[in-house]
């Protein structure tokens, strides 16, 4: 047995490299789309934080006082998020990973496997906030004019703050999964995670930060920094990556609160190091204890779906996919953060104050009508490639069951359809309905609207099931590896195409209609054919979108094996 | 009732089953043998309608499986070796929802289904989900399914994988008794003695190709041994005879 530590760590560098040897269709399209939205994120990034600070040089006091408080901010705000990400890493480093089960048995002394576990973890629960910190880090630097050691000491700041709260997370899943088995811990953590998820995308809604933008608001601004300052307490580690960061921009060296970043790193470190020597093991059998699961039994659901006119195969498909759903708390949870999303569309509609602007009033909401438009079918489109595109690779090694049963691709893929589109496109119509309500809206461009989103989010449901069944991963761990897969993708950019096009060809015969009407002009019959014409292509485009998907999508499952 | 002809599946320039045909008529229970990697469970893959085959024909119950697949799967029980199931639903909802994919609804299935789970031993956990069962239990769960519509074909692959003696002993009778009522079973298998006991023909396939047919005793004069044991047999005509010392 080789001695060091990172020994362990080396399947998962063997297992990267081999997968970036081996490319799938569609890794380059993917790697360059997430690769370019990366850089150009963190290109926006770098870009807010050189061009604030630069703008704050010129308030000398004021403006340290301001840095010195977003940066404490930036870091509290990171703080929250590393220590829940450690919770769950940990949760799956140091307990539900299936490798456990071969390092376990085999002779490796448990210090190894817990600094290889807690590097992991940290590495896991860490890089995303590296990701992001840094380019502010660098922003903030480069306009500050910053000396050589206020980049060492970026680095030596940002370490053990990651290291802290990782830690502290790892704890947590050690008294977590004393006292939870471990499958049971990590459904309440995803409980947990999403409902603060909400909460975050509620309040900073609901906070109006836009106002900040108005400048007769400016004595608000200045009591929202107020409210800022409360919080912030010289006990919290984000307070001294803070100060640490602040006193090497202005070139000096804070010891004391790198001292306490270091410090606190190491001992929290120690510490887990302890509990694991302690708990783990005892807390590892337990999570391998074969309980019985408790559960919802749904018992309404059977009856209920016998009352629908539909064959035996299509009620028992649907029953299934319903009960599979529902009690798995990775899937349905996600519709916690759809209702937020959803609440957060419609309210942004209520607070646009369009009528700042009378006389353009009629000719803004009208234009905003289709962008509303577009952004419900954005929103349906995105709904799909989560719920819809997945339900095929859903089944996943179950498949067989279906396969060799009386029941033909043609009906499961369909089922699988129907179930999606009813609830998407009670959302669709429930969001362009009420958004336009509130716009106050054209009676027209409301029905429009109506029925433009139907046909549209017939269309993109009927591709992002097509497409999903073209594209099935059955090997796949959940939903959200099926939704980035190069067919999300693909669905994506497709769906994008389609919404795009669909919202041009509607627009321009209602815009000639509404300028008409406005003028009390009637529309000349070239022009009601064009109208005529032009609607027609939109639904045309629609169904042929839908049809061809659906199509491909049965035919590539007839063609499995 | 399985009839199989000329049956290839190649995989690129791979060719994983090369002409393989075998009939097993209603009551049989044929023994599909071989090596690993011989083509065992690709064969069985493509009777079950889960493998496309490259060429060639399979029927059950009459019915073309490549014209008519509703009709043939609607006569055939499947059990797969590994038993991958629906986790998140119980034994009693897997076994409705299966019902319900063989258009079967009801009290009759809730009664077939009831019956099959105290056959198997798995009453008590009729209300348990599936991730709670050990590998044993799903593949019991399995053969409930497998059985639940009344089959009168059954393609096994592997049956004896994961269960205990007690479950071993459980499945060997309920063949017997499904083979009595004219039920054909095809059952591919590494365990010599189950086939020897069980199977009233055997079929060794080799490099995709049936290489040996016929009864137990058949096959002993085919490979010209006079060892009661079907394993001098199997490996005779397999060429593993040659057994090579390794030091352990």
């Amino acid at each position: 047995m080789t001695s060091a530590f990172p020994w362990l760590l080396l399947p998962l560098f063997w297992s990267a490299r081999n997968r970036t040897r081996r490319r799938e269709p569609g890794d380059g399209l993917r790697a360059a789309l997430f690769g370019g939205s990366g850089l150009a994120v963190a290109g926006a990034l770098f870009a807010i934080a050189f061009w604030l600070t630069w703008q704050l040089l010129d308030y000398e006091e004021l403006g340290d006082y301001l840095i010195r408080l977003g940066l404490g901010w930036l870091f509290l705000t990171f703080l929250s998020f590393v220590a829940f990400s450690g919770v769950v890493s940990a949760l799956s480093t140091f307990f539900l990973s299936e490798d456990l089960r071969l390092l376990l048995p085999a002779p490796v002394p448990q210090s190894r496997l817990f600094y290889s576990r807690f590097t992991r973890t940290v590495g896991q629960a860490g890089w995303m906030v590296v990701a992001f910190v840094l380019p502010v880090l660098l922003g903030l630097g480069l306009a500050r004019c910053a000396p050589p050691g206020y980049y060492l000491t970026a680095v030596g700041t940002v370490v053990p703050f990651v290291v802290i709260p990782s830690a502290l997370g790892c704890l947590v899943t050690l008294g977590l999964v004393s006292v939870f088995p471990a499958r049971r811990a990590r459904d309440v953590l995803m409980l947990m995670g999403l409902l603060f998820a909400v909460a975050l995308v509620l309040l900073v809604r609901f906070l109006r930060p836009e106002r900040l933008l108005d400048v007769q608001s400016l004595p608000d601004v200045t009591a929202f920094f107020a409210t800022l300052q409360s919080p912030v307490t010289p006990f919290l580690p984000s307070f001294w990556a803070g100060e640490s960061l602040f006193a090497a921009l202005r070139g000096q060296l804070d010891l004391l609160h790198l001292g306490a970043l270091w410090t606190s790193a190491l001992a929290l470190s120690v510490l887990v190091r302890a509990a694991y020597g302690r708990h783990h093991f005892s807390a590892w059998s337990k999570a391998q204890e074969a309980r019985k699961a408790r559960f919802t039994r749904f018992v309404f659901l059977d009856p209920l779906v016998r009352l629908l006119p539909m064959a035996a195969a299509r009620r028992a498909l649907l029953v299934k996919d319903l009960k599979v759903f529902l009690r798995d708390t990775t899937q349905w949870s996600q519709l916690l953060l759809l209702v937020a999303l959803a609440l957060v569309y419609v309210y942004n509609f209520r607070v646009l104050d369009l009528e700042r602007i009378p006389y353009m009033s009629r000719l803004v909401k009208s234009a905003y009508a289709f962008v509303n438009l577009a952004m419900a079918a954005f929103v349906t489109a995105a709904v799909a490639v989560r719920f819809v595109f997945p339900a095929v690779s859903a089944e996943g090694p179950a498949f067989w069951i279906v396969r060799t049963s009386p029941v033909k691709l043609s009906s499961f893929l369909w089922s699988k359809l129907w179930t999606g589109l009813l609830p998407i496109l009670v959302l669709a119509e429930a969001l362009t309905i009420a958004s336009n309500q509130l716009l106050g809206v054209d009676p027209f461009l409301r029905m429009l609207g109506a029925f433009g989103i139907a046909f549209m989010t017939l269309a993109l449901v009927g591709l992002a099931c097509g497409m999903g069944a073209e594209h099935p991963r059955f090997s796949a761990e959940n939903p959200t590896q099926v939704a980035g897969s190069y067919g999300g993708v693909a669905f994506m950019v497709l769906a994008v195409l389609y919404i795009l096009t669909t919202v041009a060809l509607l627009a321009w015969p209602a815009s000639i209609y509404i300028w008409h009407e406005h003028r009390g002009l009637p529309v000349s019959p070239g022009r009601q054919a064009a109208i005529a014409g032009a609607l027609g292509a939109a639904l045309l485009l629609s169904v042929a979108t839908f049809w061809s998907a659906m199509r491909r999508g049965v035919r590539a499952l007839e063609a499995l094996g | 009732m399985i009839l199989v002809e000329s049956l290839v599946k190649t995989f690129g320039s791979f060719r994983a089953v090369d002409g393989v045909s075998l009939e097993v008529k209603p009551g049989e229970i044929h023994g599909f043998l071989g090596p690993n990697g011989a083509g065992k469970t690709t064969t069985i893959r493509m009777i079950a309608g889960l493998l496309k085959p490259s060429s060639g024909r399979v029927s059950i119950d009459g019915y073309d499986l490549a014209k008519e697949p509703e009709a043939a799967k609607r006569s055939l029980g499947f059990i797969p070796d590994r038993p991958f199931l629906y986790e998140k639903l119980t034994a009693a909802e897997f076994l409705r929802f299966h019902g319900g994919l063989y258009g079967l609804e009801g009290e009759p299935v809730e009664e077939r289904a009831r019956e099959l789970l105290a056959l198997f031993e798995l009453s008590g956990w009729a209300n348990e989900l599936v991730e709670s069962f050990s590998h044993g239990m799903k593949q019991r769960l399995v053969m409930c399914s497998a059985f639940l519509h009344r089959p009168q074909a059954v393609l096994v692959d592997e049956p004896m994988v994961g269960l205990d003696p007690r479950g071993a002993r459980l499945i060997k009778d309920v063949f017997r008794v499904m083979s009595e009522k004219g039920v054909a079973i095809l059952m591919s298998t590494h365990t010599l003695e189950v086939a020897e006991q069980m199977c009233d023909r055997i079929s060794i396939i080799q490099g995709g190709r049936i290489i040996a047919r016929g009864t137990v005793p058949e096959l002993h004069a085919l490979a010209g041994t006079d060892d009661p044991q079907l394993t001098p047999v199997f490996l005779k005509l397999t060429g593993g005879g040659a057994f090579q010392e390794i030091e352990l």
